[in-house]
């Protein structure tokens, strides 16, 4: 029944833009990392950026929540909207936006604090729970989201640091959702991860798309297939192709693409 | 391609592993020679450090003891009272001067039956310049002693001291004025009969210096109480500027000409020679800001100016090693810069922070040249600071400085002192390297 409701809600929405993109160009200094990228990425869905390494998918997805704004030699410009709001408009406060748009980094990285803390430090800051019991049930949702909370009930205090690198990379999504982000940006979250981690993560991203609209960078043309709905292919800071990952896997329009994927360029 | 994979069973046998060839009894040798000069240096030091600490020890430990007279004296009421009434105003003008009969009759008796030729008015060049007014003000205190025989323990001269300690033999003193041999002769005998003791001297830790030619009575207390004082000034001052300073510069100014300048800036003044300081410190706070002269509180600013370098440094270095993804993952909750830094930097570069603070202090506490420039070495006639006020703005010395100045003096019983000085400074030098060890070993995080 649930399933059923969650289904309908899936199919309304396949259709909303969660994120335009138009006319994106990033500086760092002279070099020109993105050059004029329009994209549309969609909500309750996986988009994947793929691509030759040092073709701008961090840079691109960096955009997103804004974190180049700490590079100070990194200049973006063009126009990011998210639910149709400009997100580099003077207004924003990039505090604000970030924990909206939701990150998890390539290399797994819990602050050195207890399981607890990790997890709780954004509501925290953020002021979403109002006392110890309702901070306790945030922090547990977010582990379970992060399907972590199994194997983490009964030690909740001991250093994240601790963890196994599988599991140090799920505390830091359920980190990343505690703060009831609405995007989630993933950049290459399995790249230092083993094969079983990989799989829990993956099986992690593909449960996360229900809730939210999910970015993930990464190398690998296998796990873009298997995780993504939608998948864009960067090249020399262009966007070559954006469209069904099925389409792109299977019949890619742009001979690069084709390339790419045939294991030609990368 | 190769000869292996076209499938003949032919395998060039290579040289045993068995035996070295010659490039590996070269590299061999090389290795064994470096590892020999690594050792070697390591002797060398641990010779140096050796003989610095068996010559700091046995120079130095003689001047925690001290020599003293147990004497009895009369407080004769007819030399120190005469109308008998007690009158505290009265007993005042009866100086120091005025003691030296009651001392010269009390060691007359201590003497009793030892053989010398010494005349009676000679004897009290065994006893302290100072015995005078350790007399004088107990009486002081206590009025209603007068008449009374009073039990007390009096310095000896720094000459007698000396004897004790060995450091003055008889034939030292043929040329010597202030003691003669025969002096020597009667502390042999008051020394069995345990009237003459070498005990410890609290004194020297706590007391103040004395003039010149009083060595047996200067104490290290009250420079240590100005270094002290100069240290609080630094602490609260260096500490907070110099942290944020750091901060600011390594986590939120932009990277531009000059940020970098005043980068450069910084690590040449970490270089520069302490005395420019003392300059520096002798034109802007004395000459122009007119504070006090020789005042620990313009130490303590001097020193801060010489500690700052130290202390932004070695924040930066620590902040610097606290990897950036930490900063990516607060920020990447929605935590604002500063929050980033506050509650996840800070913490963690806590232990570099506070080791750099106290080798910045430690450095501080020893060093005297920018005293120099700024009056506080000399001698320092004051005793303690009255309250904390008096503390910061009286003119005072520093350990270091007080060092200087005993060396400087003729007297070897001040060197003896200087030597004893400096074990009081390492001690403390000691004890603030102690806790940033303990400080770095509490904070510590793994990650
Ligand atoms: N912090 C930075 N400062 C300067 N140049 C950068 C920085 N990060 C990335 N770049 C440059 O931007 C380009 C794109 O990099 P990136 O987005 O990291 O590629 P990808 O994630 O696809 O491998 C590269 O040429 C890289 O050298
Ligand atoms: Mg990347």
């Amino acid at each position: 029944m649930e399933d059923m409701i969650q289904m309908d809600r899936a199919m309304s929405t396949e259709q909303d833009i969660k994120i335009s993109a138009n006319g994106v160009q990033v500086y760092y200094g002279e070099n020109h990392a993105i050059k004029d990228v329009n994209v549309e990425i969609q909500d309750k869905m996986v988009t994947a950026f793929i691509g030759p390494s040092g073709c701008g998918k961090s840079t691109f997805l960096r955009c997103i929540n804004r974190m180049n704004d700490t590079i100070d030699i990194c200049r973006v410009e063009g126009d990011i909207r998210i639910d149709g709001e400009d997100i580099y408009d003077a207004r924003v406060d990039p505090v604000q936006l970030r924990a909206k748009v939701g990150m998890v980094f390539q290399k797994p990285n819990p602050f050195p604090k207890s399981i607890y803390d990790n997890v709780a430090y954004g509501p925290k800051i953020h002021g979403l729970a109002r006392n110890k019991a309702e901070l306790d049930e945030i922090v547990e949702k977010a582990l379970r989201r992060g399907a972590i909370w199994d194997e983490v009930k009964d030690r909740l205090h001991a250093p994240g640091t601790g963890l196994s690198g599988g599991q140090q990379q799920r505390l830091c999504i359920a980190r990343a959702v505690a703060t009831e982000p609405e995007v989630l940006l993933m950049d290459e979250p399995c790249s230092a991860l083993d094969p079983i981690a990989t799989a829990q993560v993956e099986e992690l991203i593909d449960e996360l798309r229900q809730n939210y609209s999910v970015v993930i960078v990464t190398h690998s043309m296998q796990q873009a297939a298997r995780v993504s709905q939608r998948t864009a292919f960067f090249h020399l800071g262009n966007l070559v192709e954006f469209g069904d990952t099925d389409k792109i896997f299977t019949n890619p329009e742009d001979p690069r693409t084709e390339s790419y994927i045939s294991g030609r360029i990368g | 391609m190769t000869d292996a994979t076209q499938g003949g069973p032919i395998r060039t046998k290579g040289k045993s592993i068995l035996e070295l060839d010659t490039r590996t009894k070269k590299r061999n040798a090389a290795e064994a020679r470096f590892k020999g000069y690594g050792i070697a240096a390591i002797c060398v030091s641990l010779f140096f450090l050796v003989s610095l600490l068996v010559t700091i020890v046995s120079n130095g430990v003689p001047a925690f003891t001290q020599t003293f007279v147990n004497l009895s004296v009369t407080l004769d009421e007819a030399k120190l009272d005469k109308n008998g009434n007690r009158n505290i105003d009265e007993i005042k003008k009866v100086s120091t001067f005025g003691y030296k009969p009651l001392i010269n009759a009390a060691l007359v008796s201590a003497t009793d039956g030892i053989e010398t030729e010494l005349t009676d008015k000679d004897l009290d060049k065994i006893l302290s310049a100072s015995a005078g007014a350790v007399v004088r003000d107990h009486v002081i205190a206590n009025p209603d002693m007068i008449g009374e025989t009073v039990e007390f323990r009096l310095l000896t001269s720094s000459r007698v001291d000396g004897y004790m300690k060995g450091r003055v033999v008889r034939e030292d003193l043929a040329r010597d004025k202030n003691l003669d041999a025969a002096h020597l002769d009667l502390i042999d005998v008051m020394a069995e009969r345990g009237a003459v003791q070498r005990t410890f001297n609290w004194d020297f830790i706590f007391g103040s210096d004395a003039s010149e030619s009083r060595p047996e009575q200067a104490g290290i207390g009250v420079s240590m109480l100005g270094s002290f004082f100069m240290m609080l000034v630094v602490l609260a001052l260096a500490l907070p500027i110099g942290v944020a300073a750091s901060i600011y510069l390594e986590e939120f100014a932009p990277q531009n000409r000059f940020t970098d300048l005043i980068e450069v800036n910084i690590s040449n003044l970490a270089a520069v020679p302490s005395i420019v300081f003392g300059i520096l410190g002798l034109a802007v706070f004395i000459q122009f800001a007119h504070l006090p002269q020789s005042a620990p509180i313009v130490g303590g600013l001097t020193l801060t100016l010489m500690t700052l370098p130290t202390i932004v440094i070695s924040t930066r270095a620590s902040l610097k090693a606290v990897p950036p993804s930490i900063r990516d993952a607060a920020l990447g909750v929605g935590a604002s810069k500063m929050q980033a830094v506050f509650h996840h930097v800070l913490p963690l570069a806590m232990p570099g922070i506070l080791t750099g603070t106290i080798i910045g202090l430690a450095q501080a506490l020893g060093e005297t040249a920018p005293l120099l420039l700024i009056g506080m070495v000399g001698y320092i006639a004051t005793n303690y600071p009255e309250g904390v006020t008096s503390g910061f703005l009286d003119p005072n010395s520093a350990m270091p400085a007080q060092i200087y100045e005993w060396a400087k003096r003729a007297d070897p019983a001040f060197y003896e002192r200087a030597w004893g000085g400096i074990i009081v400074l390492l001690l403390f030098l000691l004890t603030m390297n102690l806790i940033a060890i303990i400080l770095r070993r509490r904070f510590e995080r793994r990650w």
